[in-house]
């Protein structure tokens, strides 16, 4: 039977990737090389911020809301959007288009981040015999996180790879890239700080993460009509 | 050839990869309960063969209430039963009747218990201590075929079973397919008590010989058996049966071996303490000790008394004897008590009980001594003899059902009566062991003594040989006496014994299979609309209409 909650919870926490990757264009231009290249950037960021955090940041004795230290992960945490960029720029494509080109990267690198954050836990702990509901609160926040990836991947390459962008939109695309990238900071700090309960944390990050996908989605339609 | 090879190697090493996942799944803890509670098994013992009492210890069951809809079955789950809610005749119907049940948890109030108790006040003694020795009676005589435990009650255990009555009167008992609480004790089977050993303590008190005086001074016997026997062995500590008597005798024995450390004052008599064991099993150890003696030991003693029970008594104490009270010796031993109450303003009766060879019972210990010829007489609070495994320290008998003033009473009234015989002062109006003297009863030794005892259980299986308790017991003894003896034996052969006493139980709340299911249902409908959402965002719904319809040109071409 519990086996079975873990089966639950894993293609609540996996299954979204697979359906985007089958249903999207994505399957039909064969962009999985892309996604897994994506993924590996991702494992390398991962690494360089442990090694950042574990020499820059000090173990707080008590689990309140530090703003010193938050800011100091914020700032690490940009590492992230560094290696977002490597991965949208640097690597050798093949000739996908740009509307594909994120996507694809935005998947593998929430396919990543799931498994790294949420495979150990889920498959320690929703084995158990005792039920919470916690593996499928993490499980909801994986499908948010997949969105504001994939948005944060949208907005990254219009950043980057789109070099005639309207005048008046690019401070507000700035705008929403450093919103969504320092999404994390928000959250703990809402965990911390607030002291927020679990759902209502994934609940506000499902809602955020819904208005930052129509946002971007907005921004990256209104961008491709000039050179349509 | 290459290209096999390459592939058998790959085989294996994927081989090793599967055996470190297997080994990874073996090794995870299944323990993240929603509480843990210590909980002590019932006692597992056979007699002559029969097997009585629990005979299981691991479990793994639905938790459920007294308030289970009727018809429910109830043969894969556990019956949890606060003690105010406890009805005997239920419980017995069940025992008797042999009905299928899980397992059985009872839970007992806190202020019962030694390590967390304390001294609160118990509401309702008299009523409580029916029911807990009733209880008591019932399940150690009964054959039980699966595990029951005690615990006690604490806020985790009060907030789990109130959802569980919750749970049970909306009429859903808990089973695999309806979520609940699951109660988890995971220990291994049962095993015998390899060979049980009894130790009887001895101290020896020597007398003052006069010079030229060849024949060996008389002896006076002082004993108390120190072991007990209850429901839950984990919890036998006997504070009344036998903790008292244990008390009393390490004070009288104190206070004598005062008087016997000065030359001056020393008597004409031996004195001989003994802490026996093995005391609910017809006092077994005493018989052993009895016949490890020397004839001429055991010919020299003039009398014995053995103390057993005297923590909660008001006004009245009984002596009971096997030798017809108009026997010489017994009258004497009477008189000289009779006088001494009189001073103390209590009362003490006379029972006398014949002892029947034939019959293996031996409800007290002065009987042991009556069978080899030795007059001996017991001291106690009670007016029957018990029954066997009865008045041995039971659930009930702790720390709160004991006074300290009886006992400090009743030390009086042997020392002073003890003294008075060996100085030859009977009769006379004097108190050899007056208060404010340096020879008053010390109240706060018989009261650190009264805690510790109330504190350890001393069932005599599951004293090993070295049990540090035991090793107190001797050295205090030691420190009154000239000379201590140990004396190991085994637990007669018609009793054997089980080990696992205690052990921790996990509550776990889980989730019922429909919920999963549901889970499963609801998912996998998430998922499906995710996918015809993707597809005719981003592909159109003709896309969408494609994947279901069969490609219908291929037949038409080929025809």
């Amino acid at each position: 039977m519990t086996m079975f909650h873990f089966f639950n919870c894993a293609i609540l926490t996996f299954g979204p990737h697979a359906v985007y990757y089958s249903a999207t264009p994505l399957s039909e231009y064969d962009t999985l090389g892309t996604s897994v290249k994506a993924a590996l950037v991702y494992l390398g960021t991962a690494l360089v911020k442990l090694v950042c955090l574990a020499t820059f940041l000090q173990v707080s004795e008590n689990d309140g809301f530090d703003p010193y230290q938050e800011l100091l992960k914020a700032l690490i945490g940009f590492i992230d959007v560094a290696g977002l960029y490597f991965a949208l720029t640097q690597l050798t494509h093949r000739n996908i288009s740009q509307n594909h080109k994120f996507q694809a990267v935005g998947l593998g690198w929430a396919f990543a981040d799931s498994v790294l954050h949420r495979l150990a836990p889920l498959w320690m702990g929703a084995r158990g015999l005792e039920f919470t509901w916690e593996y499928i609160l993490q499980g909801l926040e994986a499908n948010a996180n997949l969105v504001l990836s994939i948005s944060l991947a949208a907005l990254a390459s219009l950043i980057w790879l789109r070099k005639n962008k309207p005048k008046t939109l690019i401070p507000i695309i700035y705008a929403c890239a450093g919103i969504v990238a320092t999404m994390p900071s928000i959250t703990s700090y809402l965990r911390r700080g607030l002291g927020w309960y679990f759902p209502k944390v994934v609940g506000f990050e499902l809602f955020t993460s819904l208005v930052m996908a129509f946002i971007s989605w907005q921004l990256f339609s209104a961008c491709q009509r000039p050179s349509a | 050839m290459a290209t096999l090879k390459k592939s058998t190697e790959l085989l294996e090493s994927m081989y090793s990869v599967i055996a470190l996942l297997f080994i990874l799944v073996a090794c995870v803890e299944l323990c993240d309960a929603a509480a843990a509670v210590d909980v002590y098994r019932l006692i597992q013992y056979d007699m002559s063969g029969s097997p009585f009492g629990s005979r299981f210890a691991a479990l793994n069951h639905h938790a459920a209430s007294l308030s289970f809809p009727p018809g429910a079955d109830l043969s894969r789950t556990v019956l949890i039963i606060p003690l105010r809610e406890l009805n005997i005749t239920f419980v017995r119907e069940y025992i008797t009747q042999k009905k299928p049940l899980g397992g059985l948890l009872f839970l007992l109030p806190e202020v019962l218990s030694f390590k967390h108790g304390g001294n609160k006040q118990v509401h309702e003694k008299e009523k409580m201590k029916k029911l807990l020795a009733e209880l008591e009676r019932l399940l150690v005589h009964s054959n039980i075929p699966y595990p029951v435990y005690f615990a006690f009650e604490n806020d985790d255990i009060d907030t789990v079973l109130a959802d569980i009555k919750k749970n049970d009167a909306m009429g859903q008992p808990a089973t695999a397919t309806t979520g609940g609480y699951k109660l988890v004790i995971p220990t291994a089977e049962p095993k015998k008590v390899a060979s049980p050993t009894i130790t009887n303590i001895q101290g020896w008190l020597s007398g003052l010989k006069a010079d030229g005086d060849a024949n060996q001074l008389p002896t006076i016997a002082i004993v108390a058996s120190y072991d007990t026997f209850g429901a839950a062995p984990a919890l036998s500590v006997g504070s009344d049966s036998n903790g008292s008597g244990i008390a009393a005798l390490l004070e009288i024995a104190r206070l004598l071996s005062l008087l016997y450390s000065n030359p001056k004052t020393r008597g004409r008599y031996n004195l001989l303490f003994g802490l026996t064991s093995g005391g609910p099993y017809n006092y077994n150890g005493t018989q052993k000790w009895l016949r490890s003696f020397d004839q001429r030991l055991r010919e020299s003693i003039d009398y014995a008394i053995c103390l057993n029970s005297i923590g909660s008594w008001d006004n009245e104490l009984w002596i009971h004897v096997s030798k017809p009270p108009e026997n010489a010796y017994i009258k004497q031993i009477f008189e000289g008590f009779s006088n001494v109450a009189e001073e103390l303003d209590l009362k003490v009766g006379l029972k006398h009980k014949k002892i029947n060879i034939s019959n293996p019972r031996v409800a007290w210990e002065h009987e042991q001594f009556s069978r080899l010829r030795v007059t001996a007489a017991t001291l106690s609070e009670l007016s029957v003899a018990p029954e066997l495994f009865e008045g041995t320290g039971g659930l009930f008998d702790g720390r709160q059902y004991v006074n300290e003033t009886a006992i400090i009473r009743g030390v009086k009234l042997v020392a002073e009566s003890l003294a008075r015989h060996i100085y030859g002062h009977q009769g006379k109006n004097v108190q050899i062991f007056a208060d404010e003297s340096s020879l008053a009863v010390n109240p706060a030794y018989i009261r650190s003594w009264l805690d510790l005892l109330s504190q350890t259980p001393r069932v005599a299986p599951f004293l090993s040989k070295n049990d540090p308790f035991v090793m107190a017991l001797k050295k205090e003894l030691a420190d009154h006496a000239d000379e201590v003896n140990v004396q190991h034996e085994n637990l007669e052969g018609i009793f054997t014994f089980y080990d696992s006493t205690n052990a921790r139980l996990n509550i776990h709340q889980v989730a019922s299979v429909t919920f999963d299911l549901l889970l499963l249902l609801v998912l996998g409908s998430y998922l499906i609309v995710l996918f015809c959402f993707l597809v005719i965002t981003t592909r159109g719904v003709d896309e969408l209409i494609s994947l279901f319809r069969r490609p219908p040109s291929r037949k038409v071409k080929t025809a």
